[in-house]
């Protein structure tokens, strides 16, 4: 997680040396430091040291980690041929390396292939059983061959050994999301909400899996047609899910929290409020429903999200009355 | 006060001067040697998992509140269940942490290397400068000092009338062993700096038992009350869009 401090920090430095102002090597090990991902940035001010014998010798032995560092992002950037020099020049230095060994199965893998560098991989395991990045770029490789299944196969053998890394959780949960398999997708969050309770990104997803597949359809629609927060309309927001009353109150009670955790200011989970209360509503219909313990809870979302229309997007505020209307009638 | 005693500039610079220099050549030759016998550690599969463990089944405990009734009985009687819950630890196989030791001969060896490249140039030293500078005044601190100070600075000299701002050699070479931290640390890069003190704390750390530490965090896990807090959200949420509409 970075802080507040440390990103105004960076983008400070950032700025500073995008405009000449020197401070690249003191950049680039905070950029390492907290693990941000600029790859044109530091590939660029990167070179610029490394192309610079006298700043390169000024360096000592950190030289090394920066070729290293500027081989990924050279890669990320698909310089293969920056990249390619870099982990040549490493494999002079340390020619019996595993960590340049990795490097050299990351570069096959931006090839593309994707046999080589599984092989490459394997061979490294065999020393390092525990090296969790081979695990990783593992379930990258058969994530990128479009390999749901295998993916997932990897991705929980790694976790029963390393079942405290909440990012392969996120990622194990992203691929049950975009497989449909809403269940052991669902409990994948449970098990990052425990980890980071005050994510209310967590809850959110955790929300939209278990929410019931007529509300979130309706999102999902809803999302498309008003094209505002473009930032939500990403692969999560169509969500069929797994439906029934138990869940849509699930998934209510997390929208909430949402609410609570971002101080009302999710569009998202404002527009999940609503259509999982008129979904409720409209599944409990005829019944004497003793879960009533916040009955306001839809109409003040309504009327934050209208709020937040008026203020942000005036234009397609009739889209949405007429949309927070039909909800209520349906 | 006595009159001052006049020091011998042979003695600055046969005495002083070497001394440091050996200590601090012998510092950096400790460094490399250490370096040289540190072999990699292959850490144990069965270790890191119940770290991981641990650390899962304390999220658990953490954030029990925030996760349904189900979804924490489920969790629960994953980690604690008396069969094969990953917190369970079945009795007899917790083996402890001595058995351990003699049990895996590398983790002898590597306390030994360790051992090994921090006494023996320590004795030795301490030896030579016995042998050769022991017995006479090597210094003069500056400013005066109480007498508290004289087994620190006057070790090797049964002297009391000496005034105690004098250094003994074999008391500049104790100085010199825990304070030239700085100096190595400045020489060798921020983490490379051999510190022997800490070196001794971590020695006297040794002996941590992870099955233990399951065992306990299974009792903590089974005795807590599950409480659902996101009822209480929705009031929350409420109240976040109260203030935020009106």
């Amino acid at each position: 997680m970075v802080t507040k401090t440390e990103e105004t920090q960076l983008n400070r430095l950032e700025n500073q040396v995008d405009n000449g102002g020197g401070g690249a090597w003191e950049y680039l090990c905070l950029v390492k430091k907290l693990k941000v991902r600029r790859p044109d940035k530091v590939l660029r001010h990167g070179l610029s040291i490394l192309n610079d014998p006298k700043k390169r010798s000024a360096l000592g032995p950190d030289v090394w980690t920066l070729y290293e560092q500027v081989s990924i992002a050279a890669m990320d950037c698909q310089c293969l041929d920056v990249a390619k020099d870099c982990i040549k020049v490493l494999q002079k230095q340390f020619p019996e390396s595993k960590r340049v060994g990795r490097l050299e199965g990351i570069l096959l893998e931006a090839k593309g292939l994707w046999a080589e560098a599984e092989k490459a991989y394997s061979s490294l395991l065999e020393d390092n059983p525990l090296d969790p990045v081979l695990h990783k770029r593992r379930v990258a490789i058969a994530k990128a061959q479009g390999n749901f299944p295998t993916a997932i196969e990897w991705l929980n053998k790694y976790l029963e050994t390393f079942m405290a890394d909440h990012d392969a959780w996120r990622e194990l949960a992203e691929i049950y999301v975009s497989l449909q398999m809403y269940k052991q997708a669902a409990f994948c969050y449970e098990e990052l909400i425990l980890s980071q309770p005050t994510v209310p990104l967590y809850h959110l997803a955790y929300a939209d899996v278990s929410a019931s597949s007529i509300g979130v359809i309706t999102i999902a629609r809803l999302m498309r047609n008003f094209h505002l927060y473009s930032g939500f309309c990403g692969r999560d927001t169509v969500l069929y899910t797994l439906g029934g009353v138990e869940n849509t109150l699930l998934a209510k009670k997390y929208y909430a929290s949402t609410i609570d955790l971002t101080g009302g200011k999710n569009t998202k989970a404002l527009f999940g409020i609503c259509l999982c209360s008129s979904a409720i509503a409209q599944l409990t219909k005829g019944r004497n429903k003793e879960d009533k313990e916040s009955p306001e809870l839809q109409s003040l979302a309504a009327a934050a999200l209208e709020k937040d229309y008026k203020q942000r997007a005036p234009a397609k505020l009739p889209l949405l009355t007429s949309a927070l209307k039909s909800l209520k009638t349906s | 006060m006595a009159e001052d005693l006049v020091l011998d500039t042979a003695i600055r610079d046969w005495v002083l001067i070497p001394l440091s220099v050996v200590m601090v050549l012998i510092g950096i030759l400790r460094y490399f040697v250490s370096k040289l016998m540190r072999s990699s550690q292959v850490p144990d599969p069965k270790i890191v998992k119940e770290g991981q463990v641990i650390v899962r089944a304390r999220n658990l405990r953490a954030g029990a509140n925030f996760i349904s009734p189900k979804s924490f009985r489920a969790r629960r009687v994953y980690f604690c269940n008396e069969e094969n819950g990953l917190l369970h630890v079945p009795k007899g196989q917790a083996q402890n942490a001595q058995a351990q030791m003699f049990s895996d001969p590398n983790m002898a060896m590597d306390m030994m290397k360790k051992n090994l490249s921090m006494i023996i140039p320590q004795t030795l030293t301490f030896a030579w400068v016995n042998f050769f500078f022991s017995g006479f005044v090597a210094a003069k601190i500056p400013f005066p000092l109480t007498q508290r100070f004289r087994s620190m600075l006057q070790n090797g000299i049964d002297l009391s009338t000496v005034d105690v701002s004098y250094v003994s050699s074999r008391s500049w070479y104790f100085l010199n062993l825990f304070g030239l931290r700085g100096l190595f640390s400045l020489i060798l890069g921020e983490e490379n700096a051999t510190d022997d003190t800490q070196r001794m704390m971590q020695m006297s750390g040794f002996g941590f038992d992870p099955s233990k530490s399951l065992g306990a965090e299974k009792d903590s896990l089974d005795i807590i009350q599950h409480e659902w807090a996101l009822p209480k959200f929705e009031q929350r949420a409420e109240t976040v869009l109260k203030d935020l509409v009106g």
